[in-house]
């Protein structure tokens, strides 16, 4: 068993240095991930670009084809080519798990910073909202305020930011009190900075690298999520190609036609994938912690 | 210096813990109910099923919808006292009915898949760390991070394209009993062994790290004694803080895993009552599994000590460092999500 110790080696100095130092430990599979994130990237800007096929329009004629180099995902119940429906689907599952992840860490770090930097009660009364949020698994909790909102990829996407925000809460309030009692901090103050100049020069940009990466995490766990909600018909109604409904469209046919089920679950998962992979990447450019 | 274990302790935890309880009572029922989207309004008022003037006029006078929304809800709680759950909008049954139907069946499904998550954590850990060859260690060094992001209804899908169509081992239709549990609950069981299999996978390797290892290698003691009754105590501790937050997963992730496999437990329940948007059985469902998984850390935190006897000693040494009353303050480090345990 190796020590972790040994194998690390010094820190390179200079930006540009980490940079070069970065894009030699880049393995393949690093690669890989980096250019699927960019095709996705691709498919939610320019999708028909990408694909000749509408995503909506049925063609009786060509239903439940199998997979061929004309319709590479084959073609669902209707005739739609599914990897139209997956490409276009992009924008919708991962617009909407980018509008989560945004009200998660906005309203997570508000309310983490504003419990750490004033302490007392207010701090006590955002850690009792955070245990609350907290004792409700995330899934339940998002399908709860489906149910008072109504069903919709935003609502969904409201859903699941609502129930990401205890996490950022909760880390952000951790880091900001770290660095908050640090020598510089206290320094600043000293020499008679204001305190909002000290919270957003100072204490911010400092906190905000482990939040940063909890966000590659959540993003996931979004995507995962409201996959799931569409999957069980509470997001993005028909005849929208959202992936969860897609698998869910395809569930029907799975005896006959398993790749409509197997093909955008598939996706699914290499996106989350990518996402945590890349995410590593940026992720090991700060300092080591443990 | 107050006692970790002591009444005092106890007594402000259970205290704690009763007040996130009612505290999340008040979020849930504000949520559910105050929100302009109010599910009984809009039941009543469906243009698509409408409902006979006096059942309407019955459903407004059991829930009062008549009075301020204070009101309200200071008579839900009066009726909750009562054991009054109140009834199902889309089904007009109720409610505490509705709960105790679904709930063995889930249970027996929630306990096989931990069961299960259990054995295929501590395989896949073991394997990550001991495995003789690179390729197996860093294959099931990568098992958290693919489980983590496959969606639980795919995997179910999976499961049942392989097992029960393409293999026919099981019956997708029929009740088999105890062999048709299987399936779901390992739907189950893979969506929430990734925490479990990585915080085992750094517990093992840092109890490898640790002096004792060396030193009972130099007594002699055999490799698998080592593994088994010193190494894996010490590095499944940690895992005793994710029994809460996987309990709780299990529960939510029982909503799919009965959609897939076409089960009638507390899952399907939810599932039927989200889709008909009926209030008072998704309050009570989100009550019930808040009150257990708050129940389990409660528990995990007061046991603790006892299994861990170094935790009682760092408690005890612990000085209050900010304004927060040290009694609440969380004893130990306890992810509460996923991404949490995972970002440790």
């Amino acid at each position: 068993m190796s020590s972790p110790l040994i194998n690390q080696t010094a820190p390179p100095s200079t930006r540009k240095k980490r940079i070069i130092e970065k894009a030699r430990t880049t393995t393949p599979g690093d690669w890989l991930a980096l250019g699927f994130l960019l095709l996705l990237l691709a498919a939610i800007g320019v999708p028909q670009l990408l694909t000749p096929f509408d995503p909506l329009e049925a063609s009786p004629g060509n239903t439940l084809l199998a997979p061929t180099p004309a319709h590479p995902f084959g073609t669902d119940y209707l005739g739609r080519d599914l990897l139209a429906r997956v490409i276009h689907g992009a924008a919708q599952t991962i617009g909407a798990s980018l509008i989560a992840v945004a009200i998660g860490l906005g309203a997570g770090s508000v309310l983490g910073l504003v419990a750490a930097y004033f302490g007392s009660w207010v701090d006590t009364v955002v850690s009792r909202i955070v245990d609350v949020l907290l004792s409700i698994p995330g899934l339940l909790l998002s399908m709860m305020v489906v149910v008072a909102l109504g069903f919709g990829t935003l609502n969904a996407a409201i859903a699941v930011g609502i129930a990401s925000v205890a996490t950022f809460t909760r880390l952000m309030r951790s880091e900001v009190l770290t660095v908050r009692n640090l020598t510089f901090v206290e320094a600043a103050h000293h020499i008679g900075a204001r305190p909002a100049t000290v919270l957003f020069r100072h204490v911010l940009p400092n906190s905000y690298t482990a939040v940063l990466s909890m966000t590659a995490l959540q993003f996931g766990s979004a995507i995962l999520w409201i996959a799931a909600l569409s999957f069980l018909g509470y997001g993005t109604p028909p005849p929208h190609p959202e992936w969860g409904l897609l698998v869910s469209e395809g569930r029907e046919y799975i005896v006959s036609s398993p790749w409509l089920t197997l093909l955008p679950g598939l996706v699914i998962v290499l996106t989350v994938l990518s996402i945590s992979r890349v995410s590593a990447l940026f992720h090991d450019t700060r300092e080591v912690s443990e | 210096m107050r006692n970790a274990s002591g009444p005092g302790f106890i007594a402000a935890r259970i205290g704690q813990s009763l007040l996130v309880v009612a505290l999340t009572y008040v979020f849930v029922y504000f949520i559910l109910f105050a929100l302009p989207g109010d599910p009984i309004g809009s039941r009543i008022n469906n243009p698509l099923n409408p409902i006979p003037e006096e059942q309407a006029a019955a459903i407004t006078a059991y829930y009062n919808l008549d009075r301020n929304v204070l009101e309200q809800f200071w008579i839900s709680v009066t009726r909750l006292f009562q054991g009054d759950l109140g009834f199902s909008l889309a089904t007009g049954r109720p409610v505490a009915d509705l709960i105790t139907q679904g709930l063995g069946e889930t249970v027996a499904l929630a306990a096989a898949a931990l069961v299960l998550a259990l054995a295929l954590s501590l395989a896949i850990a073991a394997a990550a760390v001991l495995a003789p060859w690179g390729a197996v260690r860093r294959l099931a060094g990568a098992f958290p991070v693919l489980s983590l992001s496959t969606p639980s209804f795919l995997a179910g899908l999976l499961l049942l394209q392989v097992f029960a169509y393409q293999l026919g081992w099981f019956s997708s239709i029929r009740d088999e009993g105890a062999k048709s549990l299987l399936l779901p609950a390992v739907t189950l069981a893979f969506g929430v062994s990734a925490p479990i299999t990585q915080v085992l996978i750094r517990g093992l390797r840092k109890a490898y790290g640790d002096p004792f290892v060396t030193v009972l290698r130099a007594k002699g003691v055999s490799e698998g004694r080592i593994f088994s009754s010193h190494v894996l105590r010490n590095a499944s501790i940690p895992a005793l803080t994710l029994f809460g937050l996987t309990v709780g997963e299990l529960l939510a992730g029982s909503v799919i895993a009965e959609a897939v496999f076409n089960r009638s437990g507390l899952g399907f329940v939810t599932e039927q009552a989200v889709r008909a948007q009926d209030g008072p059985v998704v309050q009570a469902v989100v009550m019930l599994v808040a009150i257990i998984f708050t129940t389990i850390n409660l528990l995990t935190d007061l046991l603790y000590p006892a299994v861990d006897p170094r935790m009682a000693r760092r408690r005890n040494q612990r000085q209050p460092t900010t304004g927060y009353p040290p009694a609440a303050a969380p004893a130990i480090e306890r992810p509460s999500t996923v991404s949490e345990a995972l970002a440790r």
